[in-house]
């Protein structure tokens, strides 16, 4: 049996709790970096495949995804981001957008941000379409789960974009077209960096990225893959998630040098787990780089800063500048050009030979 | 609270419009309060709604896609699932509870809803209703048999159920969807008149609800609980099992929300939820429910959850606001009600 005073100070307890955390979940750090979002002339994405001779011909036309001719410049489009704009790749992607919205002048551009919430993502979507969305370009916080706001699209016949993570749903039809990175590739190429670094042998920790994420999948898959076909002498000693996060990249790493103390390299999913991984090697009296060789994906300016000043040794771009791309594609859709299904941009890599002068064009 | 007021009119904890049993020394000086109490009591259960048709329309002044069909539509079916979460943490809090669990319990129920909807919609609503069942029966086993914190137990099973839900999905890797065109998928998807049938459920489910805490002895017990536990024992009601019994309908009601939820989305997606209690309190509380227990209703819960899904809605609906406001009027509006319910709290322990 409670007391009732022990219950009221349990009560104020649960409410001080429930107050903060809605106060607070909109103010969560935010990254700071400078000039975030980087250069825009700089670091432009390169569609991959198709290429640009390929890509005309086939694909998802107008007619056939069935929805009405549209000048963009008079039109309203509605974008919605997945994530919190509290990392480099999230700020950098919603600017793009919303520079490139300015550039070709669209009448009107809707922002919405999902915070992480599936539920809320699927109210965006349909609240911009409420308000007179005419284009859509969604950021799909998860492959699965957005099929009533994808439903509720295609019943105003309005064409959805997706862009940076692919939704499970039929191309020209649900959607228009993805456009986006290769994970899997991108895991491959940090194994091959790895492989570069370390000399085809050593004892590798992974910082996985969030669980259930296909982000994490992916370029987990890609590294272990690769690693497994290419450098049979390196090992992968540890798995351990960091959830995407510097903090948590930092705890895990910490924990990793106590308990299995012979690591000598890091493959870290992002590159805010690997400056995190950095700063624990540091304290821990390891130099990152030389000690403890650290690879990453994505690209930021602080990471490729730190791989100028030899903390890191490689890191894989993941490009998030789908402001202009993802125009050129609705633009090519309502010239009446084909949309492939899948475009997938060129992602570059940095080393510490051209990490100096690809500073500019980090994010 | 007051448990003299308890013992007098059990049930309807410090609800004043029903003097039947009060006693003669409780009598005196009510009448030069009389009017002041029942206005606060009036601004207690129905203050949220006056908020919510202010907003409502304001907003359709302002804002011209705002008061649209469509835009009803979206709301009220995004808001139903939570509305039916916050339904079982009313009658939870109504007890002096709280029920953490209900977010990690609500992703539960949709996977294993996904899960089970291969073999047909009655699989896919038995398994999670009696898996999340079970979670809301030990979670009251634990509070009102063993004496042990609601804080505590249903944190445990808050991390308990969402780990459950990560093996069962291989770290989240795997998704389960419901086949397309089934029976279940269409308890989810499919709508009258625009408006889907997630809306009926939880209408009626309110509905239900209402009538059981009103006009049941179950209903009246469950304010007399929280109104003093000790003095409800006294008394001889069944107090461990009304304990039991709210964390139970906690956790079917959560479990049945994820379900449907999953039939929505066609698939038992493994990252919703998370935070799900913390906004299924806030609707609870700014319904006029008071956090320590003794005195609520369900209808103003039904207020707070389209209120705040309103605030949701208009922060997409003014543009240019970064949508992290929305946490920030919401939060807003918390504490205005605490503060309210705190002055209005002090205004009748007066009597």
């Amino acid at each position: 049996m409670t007391l009732p005073k022990r219950s009221r100070a349990l009560s104020v307890a649960c409410l001080v709790v429930a107050t903060a955390a809605l106060a607070l979940s909109g103010c969560a750090k935010s990254e700071t970096s400078d000039q975030a979002g980087g250069d825009s002339s700089q670091g432009a994405q390169v569609v991959q495949t198709p290429t640009a001779s390929a890509a005309t011909g086939s694909g998802c036309s107008l007619t056939a995804y069935g929805a009405p001719k549209l000048d963009l410049k008079n039109a309203v489009v509605g974008f919605s981001q997945s994530e919190k704009e509290a990392n480099p790749f999230r700020i950098a992607e919603t600017q793009s957008i919303k520079d490139e919205a300015a550039k070709i002048g669209v009448k009107k551009l809707l922002t919405t941000n999902a915070q992480s919430q599936l539920s809320k993502q699927i109210s965006d979507i349909q609240d911009m379409l409420a308000q007179g969305a005419q284009f859509l370009i969604v950021a799909p916080l998860n492959s699965d789960g957005l099929e009533p706001a994808l439903q509720a699209a295609a019943a105003k016949k309005v064409p959805v974009l997706t862009i940076d993570r692919k939704v499970n749903a039929t191309a020209c039809k649900d959607y228009l077209a993805f456009l986006g990175s290769d994970f899997v590739e991108q895991g491959k190429r940090a194994a091959d960096a790895m492989i570069k670094a370390t000399g085809g042998t050593g004892k590798v920790a992974i910082l996985l990225g969030s669980s259930g994420n296909s982000v994490t999948t992916d370029r987990t898959k890609g590294f272990v893959d690769q690693v497994a076909a290419q450098a049979p002498g390196i090992e992968i000693v540890a798995q351990q998630t960091g959830e995407f996060a510097r903090d948590k990249g930092q705890q895990v790493m910490e924990q990793l040098i106590q308990s299995k103390p012979d690591i000598t390299a890091v493959y870290a999913e992002n590159d805010e787990m690997a400056l995190g991984a950095v700063t624990a090697l540091k304290a821990a009296g390891k130099a990152p780089g030389k000690d403890v060789k650290v690879v990453s994906i994505d690209g930021t300016r602080n990471a490729v800063q730190a791989l100028a000043n030899g903390e890191l040794n490689a890191v894989i771009e993941s490009n998030p500048r789908f402001g202009p791309l993802a125009f050129a594609t609705a633009q090519k859709f309502y010239a009446g050009e084909g949309i492939p299904e899948d475009v997938i941009i060129a992602d570059r890599a940095y080393d510490a030979s051209n990490a100096k002068a690809s500073l500019g064009g980090a994010y | 609270m007051n448990p003299t007021s308890s013992l007098t009119a059990p049930g309807t904890g410090t609800t004043p419009s029903a003097p039947t049993g009060s006693g003669p020394a409780a009598d005196r000086g009510r009448a030069d309060v009389s009017g002041r109490e029942r206005l606060a009591a009036l601004v207690q259960r129905q203050g949220v709604l006056a908020v919510l048709l202010l907003v409502v329309v304001i907003a359709s002044f302002v804002y011209p896609t705002f008061a649209t069909l469509d835009n009803a539509r979206g709301v009220t079916v995004q808001a139903s699932f939570l509305a039916v979460v916050a339904l079982g943490m009313t009658l939870v809090i109504i007890t002096g509870g709280i029920d953490l669990s209900v977010g990690s319990v609500f992703a539960l129920g949709g996977v294993l809803a996904a899960w089970a909807s291969q073999w047909g919609i009655l699989p896919a609503l038995l398994v999670p209703l009696v898996a999340c069942g079970t979670i809301g029966l030990i979670n009251g086993l634990l509070i009102a048999r063993a004496g042990m914190a609601p804080f505590i137990v249903t944190l445990a099973s808050l991390l308990g159920a969402r780990g459950l839900l990560l093996a069962l999905t291989d770290e989240g890797a795997t998704t389960y969807l419901v086949p397309k065109g089934s029976a279940f998928a269409e308890l989810g998807q499919g709508s009258i008149g625009g408006f889907g049938y997630p809306i009926l459920v939880a209408l009626v489910l309110f509905a239900v609800g209402g009538v059981v805490l009103q006009r049941t002895s179950f209903g009246q017990t469950l304010f007399a609980v929280g109104g003093s536990s000790d003095a409800a024992t006294l008394m001889g009601l069944p107090v461990a099992r009304a304990k039991v019994t709210v964390y139970l309908l906690s956790g079917l009601l959560a479990g049945l929300a994820g379900a449907v939820n999953a039939a929505r989305l066609s698939s038992g997606v493994t990252i919703i939820g998370a935070g799900m209690e913390l906004d299924a309190i806030a609707a609870v509380v700014i319904g006029g429910t008071l956090l320590v227990g003794g005195a609520g209703s369900v209808s103003g819960t039904l207020w707070g959850v389209l209120l705040l899904a309103v605030i949701q809605n208009l922060i997409n609906q003014i543009g240019t606001l970064n949508s992290s406001y929305q946490s920030v009027v919401s939060g807003g509006f918390l504490i205005l009600v605490v503060v309210a319910q705190r002055y209005l709290s002090r205004s009748r322990s007066t009597v």
